[in-house]
């Protein structure tokens, strides 16, 4: 168990400490104490936290993204080796969604929830805001980027990175293309948002709760898999629009093992 | 008494669906940012846009190009006070009707209420309207035609808001635009098929001092230019804020 000091800032304080409190919780992590004040640029929030080792990052990288948080700084005290602030991103905007998680690499996916799914590592955070803003300056021929961003990453932050970028991707357009309307129900968020976004990148079919990728660039045959992308892509993308709070996406078979397409479940 | 016939002006007419799409166009634009508003004066502020464009719009100024485009054959002015009070009556009925459609998750009983309060906003509106009317001309109305006139608003009211708020991408707005044009115009027409008119011997208490013609179309000129000048303004505000939005 060790501590860690986090400090966040959000554009208001209210339900920020209970948002992000759950957060923590579902973390495996305790509050040790919190203070709350109002600075110029927004509610700012410093937590010190207690709780296991190896789900630290995956924490922090929680934190980082959730929807309320406009900028994020962690310290740990107890690691040496790491005293300064490790700044962390500038989240993606959007309602309080699942925080990212590694599903491991093997192919099927873990048919259990993502709650249970073992947490192998955490994003490499600034590679991947070093390349979000290429990667938005191009879309939607954004593969090359994360093709990119796929060799430069260590192997153990491969996929947490891919999920990061695909979900802070979604989550922009979604905001960008599809933000104006009332919220849907799922069946409906995929075929009107999902579905034309996905479209515009990769060739997709829509089948009840799944979406089939035929030929996708980051999938190929015998390499290692890209969907964890797409989960956060698509994650990103219906997070906000659907009327439920949460929104998961699992890859169920892949391109990259032998499968004629990828394909991902969606559920809420 | 001898019948009158109502003769139209099809250009106008024309001009009034127009109208109709543009002030739907430029209220649903206010209405779709309901859902996003992030406090009570953001989301009132967004539903007391899109009321005042649906209803001073898209509803009171079509349906006076159409009393415009309208020949029966009589010289018509209007009551200034009931005139304001169906301008009101829209804006109000809409707005509510928008709030409701626009908060929380889209359900179909919400649906209901709105394209209920919806329909019944354009229906008051013109047949207040048309009480406004002052001329020596005696109108009855066709019961049966007057209820069908109502349910085309609020059916169609309704098929606008679904477009609206589950639509995605360029259907979205400008679909429900139209078939809120759809709507308002042909609440309007049938409720004026519904109208039977017959030669009257003496004009109204107050029909001199009525609005005529030529004050109405410098009104509808006044709200069509600010209903084209918000819808440009808000696409351009919208366009820019997609450029800003940092990924």
């Amino acid at each position: 168990m060790a501590e860690l000091e986090v400090r966040v800032v959000s554009e208001r304080r209210e339900g920020l400490l209970v948002e992000l409190g759950r957060v923590v919780t579902e973390y495996g992590h305790v509050l040790i104490r919190q203070r709350l004040v109002q600075e110029a640029h927004g509610a700012c929030l410093t937590l010190v936290l207690r709780g296991p080792d190896e789900r630290q990052l995956a924490l922090e990288e929680a934190l980082g993204t959730h929807p309320r948080v406009l900028s994020f700084e962690s310290l740990r005290p107890q690691l040496v080796e790491t005293p300064a602030p490790q700044a962390v991103a500038t989240p993606f905007e959007g309602r309080a969604a699942p925080a990212p998680r590694v599903a491991p690499a093997s192919i099927p996916r873990p048919t259990a929830p993502p709650d249970s799914a073992p947490i192998a590592a955490g994003a490499d955070v600034g590679r991947v805001e070093r390349m979000l803003p290429s990667l938005a300056k191009d879309y939607p021929r954004i593969f090359p980027w994360l093709i990119n961003l796929d060799y430069a990453v260590a192997a153990e932050a491969r996929d947490a990175s891919l999920y990061l970028a695909g979900r802070r991707t979604g989550a922009w357009v979604y905001k960008r293309d599809f933000a104006l309307g009332a919220k849907l129900g799922l069946i409906d968020a995929i075929r009107r948002i999902a579905l034309p976004a996905l479209r515009v990148l990769v060739t997709v079919e829509h089948h009840d709760n799944q979406l089939h990728v035929r030929g996708c660039p980051l999938c190929q045959p015998g390499g290692a898999s890209g969907g964890r992308f797409f989960c956060g892509f698509i994650e990103g993308l219906l997070a906000e629009s659907v009327d439920a709070r949460t929104v998961f996406v699992r890859e169920t078979s892949c391109h990259s093992h032998g499968a004629s397409m990828c394909v991902f479940d969606i559920s809420h | 008494m001898q019948d009158m016939h109502q003769h139209y002006n099809g250009v106008l007419v024309g001009l009034s669906y127009a109208v109709s799409v543009l002030g739907s166009f430029t209220a649903l634009q206010f209405a779709l940012g309901i859902p996003l508003a992030q406090n009570a004066k953001q989301r009132w502020g967004a539903i007391l846009a899109a009321g005042a464009a649906m209803g001073g719009g898209a509803i009171w100024a079509m349906h006076f190009i159409a009393m415009l485009a309208c020949n029966m054959g009589t010289q018509v002015t209007y009551d200034v006070l009931l005139t304001t009070i169906s301008a009101v009556l829209a804006v109000v009925a809409c707005s509510l009707g928008l709030a409701i459609v626009g908060s929380g998750a889209f359900r179909f009983i919400n649906l209901l209420f709105a394209g209920v309060l919806m329909g019944l906003g354009v229906a008051g509106m013109h047949y207040l309207g048309m009480a406004a009317m002052l001329s020596s001309a005696q109108v009855s109305y066709d019961g049966g035609i007057v209820a069908l006139s109502v349910g085309i608003a609020i059916v169609a009211s309704m098929a606008a808001l679904w477009l609206a708020f589950n639509l995605r991408g360029k259907l979205q707005m400008l679909g429900s635009a139209l078939v809120m044009g759809v709507a308002v115009c042909g609440m309007h027409y049938t409720g004026m098929s519904a109208m039977e008119v017959s030669q009257g011997d003496t004009v109204p208490a107050g029909f001199e001092q009525g609005l005529q013609g030529q004050h109405l179309g410098l009104a509808i000129f006044v709200v069509v230019v600010l209903l084209l000048a918000v819808a440009l303004g808000l696409s351009i505000v919208r366009q820019q804020r997609r450029a800003a939005l940092s990924i």
